[in-house]
């Protein structure tokens, strides 16, 4: 007699594929944990992968960076308008790009660029043999293919929070100053006023969570790939997929507990 | 030495007295993938510095077998033991020193696609920490030249026809003069001459340097010219272990029509008619 399937075994079920696929991601985490310590260091594939990942990044995540400073300091504008106080505009732009839209939309552009990429090429060369061609000649692929991506996202991604928010803010002064008139010393002023070197931390400390789930996710799903170039393209889309969810959903809890370390400033 | 034409897996022989020359061990190795039972409590010995042909129908799992000596594939039940090492002890990382000893031809070469010839060639050398780049180069050079490759080391793999990336795959495995070599099927794909170079550099690197090798191939004439020992792979078992003269003189149907060629599509689905049983002559050298 076939079982009957209710919500309830539904819901079941995907709770057992969802402990275990954390397992596999413990998995992964403790070999690169091992690779810390037992692995061969491999610090030219390391600067590979920081020009790819982040020098090759810059273009996306500083036009992200900027547009959204200019969207939301238009948007503010007009909304505070109504107020007469959009000259505080600068004070509100910087807080959130620092803390949130920087962080969070470079974690995602990077997710699509770099761990689509990631997940791949990995995916490819599981499915061509290349990685049991690694393991035959006595290379671990986790110490030859995911700790040099592992090291350079850690580097790179406080790096590109930093350059966003740079970005982010100068668009947000032409916006402001150049565009709608606002007098440079009254958005410098606020800039000033609200924003903490605590603040870009903040923002530079998410970025550096984000790029190990990013790697984490997008490495798992690139070696456990299986089934030829279907696969791959499973791959892949499930490493963006998975990491921009578990990038969003972290980034809440992230910003709790960071808060406590760095309360948001008050001003004057 | 046992042929062993019976369709039932022989009782795994305990390890023996010429256990003390043999290098590599396979005991009950068992491995299935879902449902599919591949090997079936299969066992072999590989003799230091012997050249041991595996043959088998396709599909029957040789690759599997081979993957499994190298640790690439971890069986369900039995050992592999390599050179007194139980492979089961060993973690990915502790298996570095026992494949650092091996040479491995994939069946598909398994190149690096973002490597150069040269590099992947050069890839075992940098492994095996190689410092100085002139000798990186200059072995580079020999091994391809050996597979009659030398002007295509600057090329990248996916530009290279099947035959060349197979002959980079065995560039590859023979660079850093490892003590076993692995060869899943070195010929297949390549022209006559080439293969008798490659038959002929096999049997070279045993007289030459004593290396041990274990090679698969789907060619008679192939296994003739470089076999020390035969052993058939069928079932999940070991169903035929001897010297090539055993093999030729063997009487048991399944290994004449095997290494004649010879289809029992006729006798099996009653197409045509029952072909007559006339007499095989086997290969003769
Ligand atoms: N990773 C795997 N997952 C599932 N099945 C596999 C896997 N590897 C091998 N097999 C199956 O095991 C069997 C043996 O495969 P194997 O590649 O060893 O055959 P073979 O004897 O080398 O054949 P050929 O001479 O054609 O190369 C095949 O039926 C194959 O489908
Ligand atoms: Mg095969």
């Amino acid at each position: 007699m076939a079982m009957k399937r209710g919500p309830l075994q539904l819901l079941g079920r995907s709770f057992l594929d969802l402990v275990g696929y954390l397992g596999s991601l413990g998995m992964l985490l403790s070999e690169m944990l091992g690779a810390l310590f037992r692995g061969r260091p491999r610090v030219l594939l390391m600067f590979e992968q920081i020009v790819r990942i982040g020098y090759g990044s810059q273009t996306v995540v500083v036009v992200t960076g900027a547009f959204t400073g200019a969207v939301f300091t238009a948007q503010t504008y007009f909304k505070f308008k109504d107020f007469g106080i959009e000259s505080t505009i600068g004070g509100i732009v910087s807080v959130a790009l620092c803390r949130e839209l920087s962080p969070v939309l470079a974690g995602l552009m990077v997710t699509g660029r770099v761990g689509a990429a990631m997940a791949a090429e990995i995916g490819t060369m599981k499915v061509s043999e290349q990685i049991d061609a690694l393991r035959a000649m006595g290379v671990h692929p986790v110490d030859y293919l995911v700790m040099p991506r592992f090291i350079a996202m850690m580097v790179s991604m406080p790096l590109l929070i930093a350059e966003s928010i740079v970005f982010g803010l100068a668009a947000s002064w032409l916006v402001s100053v150049v565009g709608f008139g606002i007098p440079h010393a009254w958005f410098w002023g606020h800039v000033v006023e609200h924003t903490n070197l605590e603040d870009v931390a903040f923002g530079m400390i998410k970025g550096f969570f984000f790029g190990i789930i990013i790697v984490l996710i997008s490495c798992h799903q690139g070696l456990e790939t299986t089934d030829g170039a279907v696969g791959v393209g499973l791959g892949t889309t499930r490493a963006v997929v998975y990491a921009s969810l578990t990038l969003l959903i972290v980034n809440y809890f992230l910003t709790l507990l960071l808060t406590q370390f760095f309360p948001m400033g008050t001003g004057t | 030495m046992k042929p062993s034409p019976s369709h039932s897996p022989s009782p795994a022989p305990a390890v023996s007295a010429s256990s003390g020359d043999s290098f590599i061990q396979l005991r009950g190795v068992e491995k299935a993938f879902g449902t599919q039972r591949v090997l079936r409590g299969l066992d072999l010995d590989i003799y230091r510095g012997e050249t041991l042909v595996l043959i088998g129908p396709s599909g029957e799992g040789k690759s599997v077998l081979l993957k499994h000596i190298i640790g690439l594939l971890r069986p369900d039940a039995g050992s592999v033991c390599f050179d007194g090492t139980l492979l089961e002890d060993l973690d990915e990382r502790q298996l570095r020193p026992v494949r650092r000893r091996i040479g491995y031809l994939f069946q598909n070469a398994a190149l690096f696609d973002s490597l150069s010839v040269a590099d992947n060639v050069a890839f075992p050398l940098r492994e095996a920490r190689v410092k100085n780049e002139d000798e990186i180069q200059q072995r580079v050079q020999e091994a391809l030249e050996i597979v009659e490759l030398g002007e295509h080391a600057a090329k990248m793999p996916i530009n290279l026809s099947g035959g060349m990336r197979k002959r980079v795959g065995i560039a590859r495995a023979i660079v850093d003069q490892p003590e076993i070599l692995l060869y899943d099927e070195p010929t297949a794909g390549l022209d006559p001459i080439v293969t008798d170079v490659i038959d002929h550099m096999i049997r070279r690197m045993k007289k030459r340097f004593g290396i041990t090798s274990v090679v698969i191939t789907h060619d008679m004439g192939s296994v003739f010219k470089v076999a020390d020992r035969i052993a058939m792979l069928m079932k999940g078992v070991i169903y035929f272990e001897g010297t090539p003269k055993e093999l030729r003189s063997s009487r048991d149907p399944l290994l004449r029509n095997f290494i004649t060629g010879r289809s029992e599509m006729t006798m099996r689905s009653g197409w045509g008619d029952r072909a007559p049983a006339h007499d095989n002559p086997i290969h003769p050298d």
